[in-house]
C-alpha cells in the first residue's frame, strides 16, 4: 500500500510537468528543456516571496506560479521566436534551451545558494493513515491537484475554442494564421499555461521534500520520458505513462534500493523508443522514426 | 592548486612565478584534454550530424577503466588506454545503434538516457567505482620509463595526444569515409541511395568518437589523480558539445577555437575578482548563454560550417 500511495503521490508531480511538456512540444516541436528550470524557479520564487519579501504562503505561492508563466513566455519571446522567425530547426531550438536551463539554474544557485531552501514549518509532517499507507496532506495536495488541473486542462483543450485554436496552430501555424487565429499569440499562452503547469509541481514538490537549484532536472527528464512513451498527443496516454513509470520507480525502490531509479526509468525510455517510438497511443510521435 | 615552492626559503616571487608558470600549463592542459573530448564529438554531430549529449559518458568510462586499472592491476598507462578505448568503442557502437532507428532531437534524447544510466552506475555502484567517494591517488603514468610527473611533462604527452587525435580527425575527414559522414548529415536517404551502408557509417563514427572521449578520461585520471562521478555529469556533456558549437561543427579547427574559448574565458572571471562560490555557477552562465547566444545568431559557430539546421523549421 505504501508504495502503491508513494507511486501515485510521484506520478501526480510527473504528470504535471509532463502535461506542461506535451502541450509546449505539441506546439513548437521541440524538447524545451527550459521547462524543467521553471519547474525549479517556481519553487525559489515561492521561497523568495515567502522569506525574503514576507508575503503570506498563499500569495507567495499565487504570484510564484504567475512568476513562472512569465518566465515561460520571456523565454518564448526572449529566444524561441527569434529563432522561428529564422526557421531554426529542432536541433538548433533545442540546444539553445539547453542554453537556456544552464544559464537559469546557475542564476539560481548564484541567488539562492546551492543549499537545500524549504518552504514547509520545520516540525516533522502530520501524516495520515489511508488503507494502511501513511502519507502528508501535501503528497494528498499532489495528487487531488494534479487530477484536478490535468482533467480541466483536457476539457479546455477538446472543448472551448481557444482549445480548438491551440489544436488548430499544433497541427498547422500557417494554416492557421490564414484562419485568423494569431498562432504567436496562441504560442505564448500555451508557455504560459504549461510552465503555471510545472511551477505548481515544483512548489508541491518544494513543500513535499524541499529544493535545490537542480531539483528540475530529474522531473524534467521524467515528464520527458512520460510523453514520449504516452504520445505527445494524448492526455490520456500521458497519464497511463506517468502511473506506469511511478510504478516502475517503486517496483525499482522495492527490488534495488532507491538509487536505480532513474536508470531504470531511462532503461525503459530507451526500450521504448527501440521499440515502439510512437508511444501507447500512437499518432503523435511519428516523426521520431527516420 | 598546492604550490610546492611556497616558502621553501627561496623567496616569495620565486614562489609566485612558479605558481603562476604551473597555473598556466594546468589551463593548457585542461585545453588539451577539451579539445580531444571536443574532436571526438565533433566528428560524431558535426561530421555525421548526430547530435549527442552522452560525451561526458564515454570520457566517464574512459576515466574510470584506467582508473580502475591502474589501482587494482598497477597496468601501465598505455594498455590501460587500449583497454579504455576499446571499451568506450563498444559502448559507442551501443548508442550508435539507436541512431538508425531514431531521428534527430529523439536521439538527443535517447543519447541523455544513455549519460544519465552510465552517470547512475558510476555513482552507485559503489563496491567497484567507490561511488560518490571516488577513486582517490591514481598513480602518475609511466610511459615507456618515463615518469610524467611535472605539469610540464604531462602537457607534453596532453600535447602528443592532441596531435594524434587532430591527425586521426583530419585523415578521416579528408578520406572518402568523412566524405560519406556530411553526405549523410546532409541527406541519409540520399547516401543510402547511392549505395552507401548507412547504418554501419552511423555506428563506425559513434566508436570512434567514444574512443576518442575515452583518451581524454584516461589523460584526466591519470593528471588529477582523483575521480569521482561529479566530473561526468549531464552538464559536463552539454559543455562539450558547446565546445563543438560555439568552436564550430563539422570544421577540424572549430572544436580547438571552442576548447581554448570556452576553457580560457572562465578563467578571465578569477582576475575580475568573483568570489569561488560563484565562479562555478559564472562558468556555465557563461557558457549557457554563449550557447543561446551563439543559436540566436551564429548557429555555424565560430569557424564551422554545420549548424544543425537539416529540416529545418516546419514551414
Amino acid at each position: 500500500m505504501q508504495l502503491a500511495a508513494n507511486a501515485l503521490v510521484a506520478a501526480g508531480t510527473i504528470l504535471l510537468v509532463a502535461v506542461g511538456f506535451a502541450l509546449v512540444f505539441g506546439m513548437v516541436r521541440f524538447f524545451h528543456f527550459a521547462h524543467g528550470v521553471i519547474f525549479t524557479a517556481a519553487a525559489y520564487l515561492a521561497f523568495v516571496f515567502q522569506t525574503w519579501v514576507g508575503l503570506p504562503l498563499i500569495a507567495a505561492v499565487v504570484m510564484a506560479v504567475v512568476g513562472a508563466a512569465v518566465i515561460g513566455c520571456a523565454i518564448e519571446i526572449g529566444v524561441y521566436r527569434p529563432l522561428r522567425a529564422k526557421v531554426a530547426s529542432p536541433l538548433v531550438l533545442l540546444l539553445a534551451s539547453l542554453g537556456v536551463y544552464v544559464v537559469l539554474q546557475n542564476l539560481i544557485s548564484v541567488v539562492c545558494g546551492d543549499d537545500t531552501k524549504q518552504l514547509r514549518s520545520s516540525e516533522i509532517p502530520e501524516t495520515i493513515n489511508i488503507l494502511g499507507a501513511r502519507v502528508t496532506w501535501v503528497q494528498l495536495a499532489t495528487i487531488a491537484v494534479a487530477v484536478v488541473l490535468v482533467a480541466t486542462l483536457a476539457a479546455v483543450v477538446q472543448k472551448t475554442r481557444l482549445g480548438q485554436a491551440m489544436r488548430a496552430v499544433a497541427d498547422d501555424p500557417q494554416l492557421a494564421s490564414v484562419s485568423g487565429i494569431e498562432s504567436d499569440r496562441i504560442i505564448l499562452l500555451t508557455f504560459a499555461i504549461g510552465s503555471a503547469l510545472a511551477g505548481v509541481g515544483g512548489i508541491l514538490v518544494a513543500f513535499d521534500v524541499d529544493m535545490t537549484p537542480t531539483m528540475g532536472m530529474n522531473p524534467l527528464m521524467l515528464g520527458m520520458i512520460a510523453v514520449i512513451v504516452g504520445g505527445v498527443r494524448s492526455i490520456p496516454g500521458i497519464v497511463l505513462a506517468a502511473l506506469l513509470l511511478a510504478c516502475a520507480q517503486q517496483a525499482t525502490v522495492w527490488v534495488f534500493g532507491s538509487a536505480w531509479q532513474d536508470a531504470v526509468a531511462f532503461l525503459v525510455l530507451l526500450a521504448f523508443l527501440l521499440v515502439r517510438a510512437r508511444g501507447f497511443v500512437g499518432r503523435g510521435t511519428q516523426e521520431a522514426i527516420a | 592548486m598546492t604550490n610546492p615552492n611556497h616558502g621553501d626559503g627561496s623567496g616569495e616571487i620565486l614562489g609566485e612565478w612558479a605558481t603562476t608558470v604551473e597555473y598556466f600549463l594546468h589551463i593548457a592542459i585542461l585545453i588539451g584534454i577539451y579539445l580531444i573530448l571536443a574532436t571526438g564529438l565533433n566528428l560524431i554531430a558535426g561530421y555525421a550530424g548526430l547530435l549527442s549529449i552522452a560525451h561526458a559518458a564515454f570520457y566517464g568510462i574512459g576515466a574510470y577503466t584506467a582508473a580502475l586499472m591502474a589501482l587494482n592491476l598497477h597496468s601501465p598507462i598505455l594498455v590501460n588506454l587500449i583497454c579504455a578505448m576499446l571499451l568506450a568503442g563498444m559502448l559507442g557502437a551501443v548508442v550508435g545503434v539507436p541512431s538508425l532507428r531514431i531521428r534527430d532531437d529523439y536521439f538527443v534524447i535517447a543519447t541523455f538516457a544513455f549519460q544519465v544510466i552510465v552517470f547512475n552506475v558510476l555513482n552507485n555502484w559503489v563496491s567497484f567505482t567507490g561511488g560518490p567517494m571516488g577513486l582517490p591517488g591514481i598513480p602518475q603514468p609511466v610511459l615507456f620509463g618515463w615518469i610524467v610527473s611535472s605539469h610540464f611533462e604531462f602537457l607534453l604527452l596532453v600535447g602528443c595526444c592532441c596531435v594524434a587525435v587532430l591527425w586521426i580527425c583530419h585523415r578521416l575527414v579528408c578520406s572518402p569515409f568523412g566524405r560519406v559522414l556530411k553526405a549523410i548529415r546532409e541527406d541519409e536517404v540520399f547516401a543510402q541511395s547511392a549505395g552507401k551502408n548507412v547504418a554501419a557509417y552511423k555506428v563506425l563514427v559513434s566508436v570512434i568518437g567514444a574512443a576518442m572521449a575515452a583518451v581524454a578520461g584516461v589523460l584526466y585520471a591519470h593528471y588529477i589523480s582523483f575521480i569521482d562521478p561529479t566530473s561526468f555529469t549531464v552538464m559536463e556533456s552539454i559543455f562539450i558539445i558547446s565546445i563543438v558549437i560555439i568552436g564550430g561543427a563539422g570544421s577540424l579547427w572549430g572544436p580547438v577555437v571552442g576548447a581554448v574559448v570556452l576553457v580560457t574565458l572562465p578563467e578571465l572571471l578569477r582576475f575580475v575578482g568573483l568570489p569561488s562560490a560563484v565562479a562555478a555557477n559564472a562558468r556555465q552562465i557563461l557558457y549557457g548563454a554563449a550557447l543561446v547566444a551563439c543559436m540566436m545568431w551564429r548557429p555555424q559557430g565560430l569557424v564551422g560550417d554545420y549548424s544543425f539546421q537539416k529540416g529545418g523549421g516546419r514551414q
